[in-house]
C-alpha cells in the first residue's frame, strides 16, 4: 500500500472520525430515543424533525437571554415538550391521523422558528452572539494519553455523556420499570392495559411528554453545543434520520443506539469524503437505503413467521 | 337544531380555516402589524390583477399534480408520504429528455411528460411492491425514499449531467421546443395548469365510472373486505401507486419544463409535502384538490407580497397551514364532540322545559 493510500484510510477511519461521529450522533440519538418511546406506546411520530427544530431554536433563545447553558437546555426541553403536548392532544384526545399531525408538527416547527428568528433577532439565515454559552466539554485528563480511546473520549461534550446515560436509562425504563411495562402494553395491547385499570391516554400522554423532553435536549445540543450558532432549518433532516435509526433498531433502545452510531459514523465519514473529493451523495443515502432494506427484510421474516404459525 | 353529518364536516373545515386565520392575525398583531393590511396584501398579491393571478396559478400547477397523486394513492389504500421523491424522479427524467432527446420539436413535450410519469410511477412502485411482498409499512419507506431521490438527483446534476461552468448542480437548459407554452406572457403561467385540471377531472371520472376506480376506492376503505369480494388487491395497489407516483412525477416535469427550464438541485421547495396537505384537506377527492391547490398556490405567491407590504414574514403562512392541518386531521372527532355537545345542550333544555312545566 502506498503512503497516500494509508493516509487516505487514516482520514477515513482514524479515531478523530469516531470522536466526530459521537458528536454528530447525539442529536440523532436523543430524538430517536424519544421517538422509540412513542412508537413503543403505539404512536408513530414523523414530527421528530419539527420538534427538534423547536428545541434547537428555543434552547438557543433561552441561552441567549440567560447566558447559561443549563438554562438553555432546560428551555429547549420545556418549549419542545409544549409542542409535543400539542401533538399529543391532537393525536391522543382528538384522534387525529398521527402521520398527518406529524407533518403538521414539522411544518409548524419550520414556520415558527423561521418566523421568530426574524421577529426576535431581525435576521434571516443564521445568527450567533457572544452571549451564547456553549455546552462545556468534559476534560478527562487521565484518558488523554491512552491511544485511540483518549482521542475519542477525553474531550467530549457533557451532552455526549448524558446521551449515553440516557440510552441505559431508557432501556431500564422500558424493560425494568413498571411504567415501561405500561408503555409497551399501550402499544402492543391497549385493551389489556385499559382492562387492568391503567389509563391508556394517561400512559400515552406521559410518554409523549418524555419524548418531547428528549427531542428538545437533542435540538438544544445542536445549536448550543455542536455549534454555538442558530441556522434556519438547522435540524436539516436529522429527525428523519432518527426515524430511520428507530426503524433500523426495531424501536429497542440498545439497537437504536447502535444504529444511531452507525448513521452518525456514515455522516461524519461523508464529511471526510467531501474533503477528499469523492461524491458524498451516495454515502449520505446509506441511512435511508439501509433502513428501507432492513425494514423490508424484517417485515418479510415476520410475515413468514406468522404464516408458519397459522399453519 | 340538528345538523346532518354531511354538512358538519365542511362546516368544521370552515371553522378550522377561520380559527387558523384568527391565530395568524394574533401573531401578526404581536409582531406589531395590522392583520387586515397583511391579509389584504396577501389576497391582493395572489388574486388581484392578471399578473398576480398568473403567479398564483403557476405556483398551483405542481401542487395540483402532487396533491392529486397523493389523493389517488391514499384512496387506493397506500399512505404515500413520498410524493416529494416521486416529483424529483419525474423532474430529472423530464429534464434529461428535454435537454438530450434529439427528436423533432413537437414530440418533445409529450415525450418529456411521459418520461416523467413513468419515472415517478416506477419510483412509487418500490414501496408498493415492498408492502405487497413483505408487508413493509409504506409510511416509513416512502418517507425514506424522498431523501434517496433528492440525493440521487443532486448527484446526477453535480457529476454526470452537470452543465459546464454552472455555479451549482444543474443540467443544461432544455431545448426551446420542450418548454411548456405560456398562457400569459410575462409570467410562467403555462399550459401545465390546464393539463393539471384535466388530470383532476379524468381521475375523478375514473374513480366514479370505471371498475378499476371502484375497486381502488373499495381497497382504500377496507382491504380485507376487498379481498373477500374478489378484488385483486395487489394489482390495484400497484396501479394506484403507479398512477399516484406518476402524477407527482408530472408535477416535477411542470417545474422543469414550465418554470425553471432546467433541473436545478433541490428544485422543489416541498411541493410534495404540500401535496399531502392538499390531498388531506380535499378529503382525498380529485375535484376537491383543485380549490385546495389554488389556495396553497395563493399562500405561496401572495406570501411574498405580504412580506413586501408589511414586516410579516411569509413563513407565517406555514404556521397558519400547520394549524389548519391539525384541525383538519382532527375534524372527525371534533365533529363528534360538537354533536355530543349539542345533544347534551338539547337534553338540558328539554329537562329545563319539563321541570318548568311541572
Amino acid at each position: 500500500m502506498s503512503f497516500s493510500q494509508i493516509s487516505f484510510l487514516q482520514t477515513l477511519f482514524g479515531p478523530e472520525v469516531f470522536a466526530a461521529a459521537l458528536r454528530v450522533m447525539i442529536p440523532l440519538l436523543l430524538a430517536a430515543l424519544g421517538g422509540l418511546l412513542t412508537k413503543q406506546a403505539g404512536i408513530e411520530n414523523i414530527g421528530l424533525e419539527g420538534l427538534m427544530l423547536i428545541g434547537c431554536f428555543s434552547g438557543f433563545v433561552v441561552n441567549y437571554y440567560t447566558s447559561n447553558w443549563i438554562a438553555g437546555l432546560i428551555g429547549g426541553a420545556v418549549f419542545t415538550t409544549l409542542a409535543a403536548l400539542l401533538f399529543g392532544v391532537f393525536v391522543i384526545s382528538l384522534r387525529a391521523h398521527e402521520i398527518v399531525a406529524g407533518v403538521a408538527v414539522n411544518m409548524l416547527g419550520l414556520g415558527v422558528t423561521t418566523y421568530l428568528l426574524r421577529a426576535i433577532f431581525g435576521v434571516k439565515g443564521s445568527f450567533t452572539d457572544p452571549r451564547i454559552r456553549g455546552i462545556p466539554t468534559l476534560e478527562l485528563g487521565f484518558l488523554e494519553n491512552v491511544p485511540v480511546v483518549g482521542v475519542i473520549f477525553s474531550r467530549q461534550s457533557i451532552m455526549v455523556w448524558i446521551g449515553l446515560a440516557l440510552v441505559i436509562a431508557i432501556h431500564f425504563l422500558l424493560y425494568h420499570a413498571r411504567f415501561g411495562y405500561y408503555i409497551r402494553a399501550a402499544g402492543e395491547n391497549p385493551q389489556a392495559l385499559s382492562t387492568s385499570g391503567i389509563s391508556l391516554p394517561r400512559t400515552r400522554y406521559i410518554t409523549v411528554l418524555i419524548h418531547g423532553v428528549l427531542c428538545g435536549l437533542g435540538g438544544a445540543y445542536l445549536s448550543t453545543g455542536y455549534l454555538t450558532q442558530y441556522v434556519e432549518n438547522m435540524s436539516a433532516g436529522r429527525g428523519f434520520i432518527a426515524m430511520a435509526a428507530i426503524a433500523f433498531g426495531g424501536a429497542k433502545p440498545m439497537r437504536v443506539f447502535f444504529s444511531a452510531i452507525l448513521f452518525a459514523f456514515v455522516e461524519s465519514l461523508s464529511n471526510r469524503l467531501q474533503l477528499v473529493e469523492v461524491p458524498s451523495y451516495f454515502a449520505l443515502m446509506i441511512p435511508y437505503v439501509v433502513t428501507v432494506i432492513v425494514l423490508a427484510v424484517t417485515s418479510w421474516r415476520e410475515k413468514q413467521k406468522s404464516k408458519t404459525s397459522t399453519l | 337544531m340538528k345538523i346532518s353529518r354531511k354538512l358538519l364536516l365542511p362546516l368544521i373545515s370552515l371553522c378550522a380555516l377561520i380559527a387558523s386565520l384568527i391565530i395568524g392575525a394574533i401573531i401578526i398583531l404581536i409582531n406589531g402589524d395590522n392583520p387586515l393590511v397583511a391579509y389584504g396584501a396577501l389576497i391582493e398579491g395572489s388574486f388581484n390583477g392578471m399578473p398576480n393571478l398568473a403567479g398564483t396559478l403557476s405556483s398551483a400547477t405542481p401542487l395540483l399534480f402532487t396533491g392529486l397523486g397523493v389523493a389517488v394513492a391514499f384512496k387506493s389504500g397506500m399512505a404515500n408520504i413520498g410524493a416529494e421523491g416521486q416529483l424529483y424522479m419525474g423532474a430529472i427524467a423530464a429534464a434529461l429528455v428535454g435537454v438530450y432527446l434529439p427528436w423533432p420539436g413537437i414530440s418533445l413535450i409529450p415525450a418529456a411528460l411521459l418520461a416523467a410519469f413513468a419515472a415517478g410511477g416506477l419510483y412509487g412502485l418500490i414501496p408498493a411492491a415492498l408492502k405487497i411482498k413483505t408487508d413493509t409499512n409504506e409510511v416509513v419507506t416512502t418517507l425514506m425514499l424522498n431523501y434517496v431521490a433528492t440525493l440521487l438527483t443532486s448527484y446526477l446534476v453535480n457529476y454526470p449531467f452537470k452543465a459546464p461552468g454552472a455555479p451549482l448542480g444543474m443540467t443544461e437548459d432544455i431545448q426551446k421546443a420542450a418548454r411548456l407554452p405560456l398562457l400569459y406572457s410575462g409570467s410562467r403561467f403555462n399550459i401545465g395548469f390546464i393539463l393539471a385540471i384535466a388530470a383532476c377531472v379524468l381521475v375523478a371520472l375514473m374513480f366514479r365510472y370505471t371498475t378499476m376506480g371502484y375497486e381502488m376506492r373499495m381497497l382504500g376503505q377496507n382491504s380485507v373486505y376487498s379481498k373477500y369480494i374478489g378484488i385483486d388487491v395487489s394489482a390495484r395497489m400497484l396501479q394506484g401507486m403507479f398512477l399516484g407516483g406518476g402524477l407527482a412525477g408530472v408535477g416535477g416535469a411542470t417545474l422543469v419544463l414550465g418554470i425553471q427550464y432546467r433541473f436545478v438541485q433541490n428544485i422543489s421547495p416541498g411541493y410534495g409535502f404540500d401535496g399531502l396537505t392538499i390531498a388531506l384537506m380535499a378529503g382525498f377527492s380529485a375535484i376537491g384538490v383543485i380549490p385546495m391547490a389554488i389556495l396553497f398556490g395563493a399562500l405561496r405567491s401572495g406570501g411574498l407580497s405580504m412580506e413586501l407590504a408589511t414586516s410579516v414574514p411569509s413563513e407565517l403562512s406555514k404556521v397558519v397551514q400547520a394549524i389548519i392541518i391539525l384541525f383538519m386531521a382532527a375534524q372527525v372527532s371534533l365533529a363528534l364532540y360538537f354533536t355530543e355537545f349539542m345533544t347534551r345542550l338539547r337534553h338540558r333544555r328539554e329537562k329545563k322545559q319539563a321541570t318548568g312545566g311541572a
